[in-house]
């Protein structure tokens, strides 16, 4: 079938239904065959009456980010809904209620500020739904009936993803819900079935592929996390990072694992410690500002030589900054942050499917090595779903990888005895003949302290020396181009990935000579690589959500001149569009 | 009286098949001569001996300060963590094999000032570890500061006019956060402290051992060993540690009685 992309809006009120109205048309998107990735918007505020909106891109083609141009906008809130005109593309379709529960002055309605091409389907939601189910509560669901009549997508879709969601809330919830989608469904059959511009595609779904499970950068966490083996989980809630834990809360237990709520952040990384000490897979979750308060336990971590997995899920900043807002400004406080010369592993993933892989791969990353490894997400990454196969561990990717003691040295052990690759066996409590004290102190190899010139350069070397051999075991840059020398290499790393690439596939369409590199190891990372890729650039370009340009702070050194940077510090997803512009004003005229 | 070598030599071989000092690792503590934290360490020694249980199934977890450096004496399985987190650490490592015996110590500064936020949530928690909190009210390791538990007008290079803050009862705290096991001790009672923390230890819930000690070096005018002596007493025969209001009397009532504060009727 046709190539189909489009991006749909569902906007309202808070407590209009809008998130989940936004969630079942990616669901039944989803179960259409089509790939989706939404993300939604909502105030900071739970009561504040503050704007919500969702908006997902439905495609034939994979998905990568979110385009800023609106097709398809379902109002719920006329009021809340006008603020989204100017995101509307030119002959976007919007539905709305002409008989809305709150009156709305004619001239302030939505109708009469959308563009004149914009296509209107204006029908009675409130009173449909009432009318069908004795209620205007499933009136979301009614607005999704008429849409889903208008681009001709199959009833059987929405019914199957509604029963599924309703199904626990008993048969009258269900049956009204459905009823009330259905009133809807027949109303758009009837009036607006050919009334849908050429521009915009039918979505009558297409043959389904693998089985597919729509997830959130945060569920995917969650669900690596206890694939992986996670024992323990402790946390302190923030935003974003809180529906990890809650998402663990419900899961966990019945694994055998345990989540505690701790005190603060302090806390929480220090039983971390404290649990993958004692042997069992511990981890944390938090943003920014927790991860602020974390970072001298874990350079005790660094210094002692212990695994513990911590997730920053970034948001604005500094201080409490944006909470609900993405931001990718943690880089330098991943990386860098914490007393001392103290080496640690940062990863970051750029999708949802990355989410888990990468969770999964920090459990092993963080025994074998013996130190805190920091997956850097952001609330962007965190809050998208997308529809993807459904993602499973293999037995090796999840099997024990720390290196225990041999029973030779049994009586006479070394913790941080000096080996090449810096890793010194590690004996767990509850081991005859190995015992000894971990330490924030500086030590000799078998753990006493000691602050002797030598030792200290000794063994901040072997420190060191581990983290660097970490890199055959790190996820290595994948480049997306032609190859070849290019006109523009465009670099990115975590959410915004998805929109470098989606640019650069676009500029090659266009005839333009340019490609992409993604960076999912922060620290250590593959200079090298990295290196050998610019060099083959004429331009570098660096887009990022922060305003230092935090990754290209990291690595401008290995390019043989600036890179150019596009730092956004906007609170929001970086547009494919934005970045697409950049590169064509960096392509030397005349090139292709 | 001077001991000559061979009588040193049959005292150290004698010491050995006691066994007393069973878990005392080589290290030589590096606590000032005359210190309270030796018989801290002597009473928690034998309290492990007496336990039974091998000395590889034993956490002992610190924070920063003399009292940090606690797990470098022992032969258990150490951790020294970071200023004022023992506590937190100390429940990771429980909860990461519950069938580890895990002590945290340290000292006030660590306990009450900086890691101050931890004892409530521990305490409501009633992870089943034990604390021993060495309460010498002084900032030893940096030379002599007040702490939380120094008397108000205690004077020193950081106070030069005397400290003008309330001490905070360590005691007290524990049982309005509701521990569930609370007892208070005296670095000079060495056998005392073993039966305490024998007691204690097994005692399932969170267990706080609130030790009174001196700092030879710093403080020469509070708790020094010769004002503990003398204000140290046991608790009267009349208290019953199971009684959580008479717990609060005894203690709201006078600093300086020691043993078994309060103990909460364990479910079976």
């Amino acid at each position: 079938m046709a190539r189909v992309d489009l991006t749909i809006e569902v906007c309202g009120m808070a407590g209009d239904g809008t998130i989940a109205a936004g969630g079942l048309l990616n669901e039944a998107m989803s179960a259409g065959g089509f790939s989706v990735l939404g993300f939604d918007s909502y105030p900071a505020e739970i009561r504040g009456f503050g704007r919500c909106v969702t908006r997902s891109r439905i495609g034939t083609e994979r998905i990568f980010a979110l385009e800023d141009k609106t097709n398809v906008l379902i109002s719920l809130d006329d009021v809340q809904s006008r603020s989204r005109v100017p995101y509307l593309a030119r002959d976007a379709a919007v539905f709305f209620d002409s008989n809305p529960p709150v009156y709305v002055e004619e001239e302030m309605s939505l109708a009469a500020r959308v563009e004149p091409e914009t296509t209107l389907f204006g029908f009675p939601m409130a009173d449909l739904a009432a009318a069908a189910a004795g209620t205007t509560r499933g009136r979301n669901l009614t607005a999704l009936g008429g849409f889903a009549a208008t681009f001709g997508v199959p009833r059987d879709l929405f019914v199957e993803v509604i029963t599924k969601k309703f199904k626990a809330k008993g048969n009258k919830v269900l049956d009204a819900n459905i009823k009330s989608f259905d009133a809807g469904y027949a109303y758009g059959l009837e009036h607006f079935r050919d009334r849908l511009r050429d521009t915009l595609k039918p979505l009558p779904g297409i043959k389904k592929g693998p089985e597919k499970v729509m997830l959130s950068g945060n569920l995917a966490i969650g669900r690596g996390a206890i694939d992986a083996g996670l024992k323990l989980y402790f946390g302190y809630p923030i935003t974003p990072a809180t529906p990890i834990m809650e998402y663990l809360a419900a899961k966990l237990p019945e694994r055998g694992g345990r989540v505690v709520q701790m005190e603060d952040e302090i806390s929480s990384i220090g039983a971390v410690l404290g649990g993958f000490y004692a042997g069992a897979r511990s981890m944390t979750a938090t943003s920014g500002p927790g991860f602020a308060l974390m970072t001298e336990l874990i350079t005790h971590g660094v210094m002692a030589e212990i695994p513990a997995v911590i997730l920053n899920a970034q948001r604005g900043g500094p201080s409490t900054g944006l909470p609900t807002k993405t931001e990718q400004s943690d880089l330098h406080a991943a990386v860098f942050g914490g007393p001392g010369d103290s080496p640690r592993i940062v990863i970051a993933p750029s999708d949802v499917e990355e989410c888990y892989r990468y969770t999964v791969l920090s459990f092993q990353l963080a025994e074998k090595y013996q130190t805190p490894v920091i997956v850097l997400t952001d609330f962007y990454l965190d809050n998208r779903v997308e529809n993807l196969p459904i993602p499973q561990a293999t037995e090796r990717e999840i099997a024990d990888a720390n290196e225990y003691p041999d029973e030779s040295v049994q009586g006479a052990y070394k913790r941080y005895l000096m080996t090449d690759s810096g890793i010194s066996p590690r004996s767990i409590p509850g081991m005859e003949g190995f015992t000894f004290s971990a330490t924030g102190l500086e030590h000799v190899e078998k753990g006493t302290p000691n602050y002797t010139e030598e030792n200290h350069m000794n063994m901040t070397e072997k420190r060191h020396r581990k983290i660097a051999g970490a890199l055959e075991d790190l996820p290595a840059p994948v480049e997306y181009s032609r190859g070849g020398p290019l006109d523009v290499g465009v670099i990115g790393w975590g959410s915004t990935f998805g929109a470098i690439l989606e640019a650069v596939n676009i500029a090659n369409e266009r005839g333009l000579n340019v490609g992409a590199l993604k960076i999912t190891s922060i620290f250590p990372f593959h200079g090298g690589v990295i290196r050998a890729f610019m060099n083959r650039c004429s331009e570098v370009l660096i887009p990022e959500l922060n305003y230092e340009g935090q990754l290209a702070n990291l690595i401008d050194h290995l390019h043989r001149k600036d890179v150019v940077r596009l730092s956004r510090a906007t609170g929001s997803p970086i547009p494919p569009s934005l970045i697409l512009k950049e590169i064509e004003t960096l392509v030397p005229a005349g090139a292709s | 009286m001077k001991t000559s070598g061979r009588d040193l030599a049959r005292k150290v071989r004698s010491i050995g098949e006691s066994r007393e000092f069973e878990a005392r690792s080589g290290e030589l503590p590096t606590w000032c001569p005359g210190c309270g934290y030796f018989g801290i360490h002597h009473g928690m020694n034998d309290c492990i001996r007496r336990l039974g249980i091998p000395l590889h199934k034993v956490v002992t977890v610190s924070g920063i300060g003399c009292a940090g450096r606690y797990p470098f004496f022992t032969k258990t399985y150490g951790l020294h963590t970071v200023h004022g987190r023992a506590v937190p650490v100390a429940t990771g490592v429980k909860l990461g094999n519950p069938e580890l015996t895990v002590y945290a110590v340290g000292g006030d500064g660590d306990g009450l000032a900086i890691g101050g936020g931890h004892l409530p949530h521990v305490c409501r928690r009633d992870v089943d570890i034990n604390y021993v909190l060495f309460d010498n009210s002084i900032y030893g390791l940096t030379k002599g500061q007040p702490s939380p538990s120094s008397p108000m007008g205690m004077k020193s290079k950081a106070s030069p006019r005397g400290t003008s803050d309330k001490p905070i009862n360590a005691t007290l705290l524990a049982l309005s956060y509701g521990a569930s096991f609370v007892a208070r001790l005296f670095a000079g009672d060495k056998k005392m402290i073993a039966d305490v923390l024998l007691e204690g230890t097994k005692h399932k819930g969170f267990a706080l051992f609130h030790i009174y000690s001196p700092c030879v070096t710093f403080d020469k005018s509070y708790k020094t060993w010769e004002n503990l002596k003398k204000w140290v007493h046991p608790l009267p025969e009349t208290h019953d540690p199971t009684n959580l209001r008479q717990a609060f009397d005894q203690v709201l009532e006078d600093d300086w009685s020691v043993g078994v504060i309060y103990r909460r009727p364990q479910r079976e």
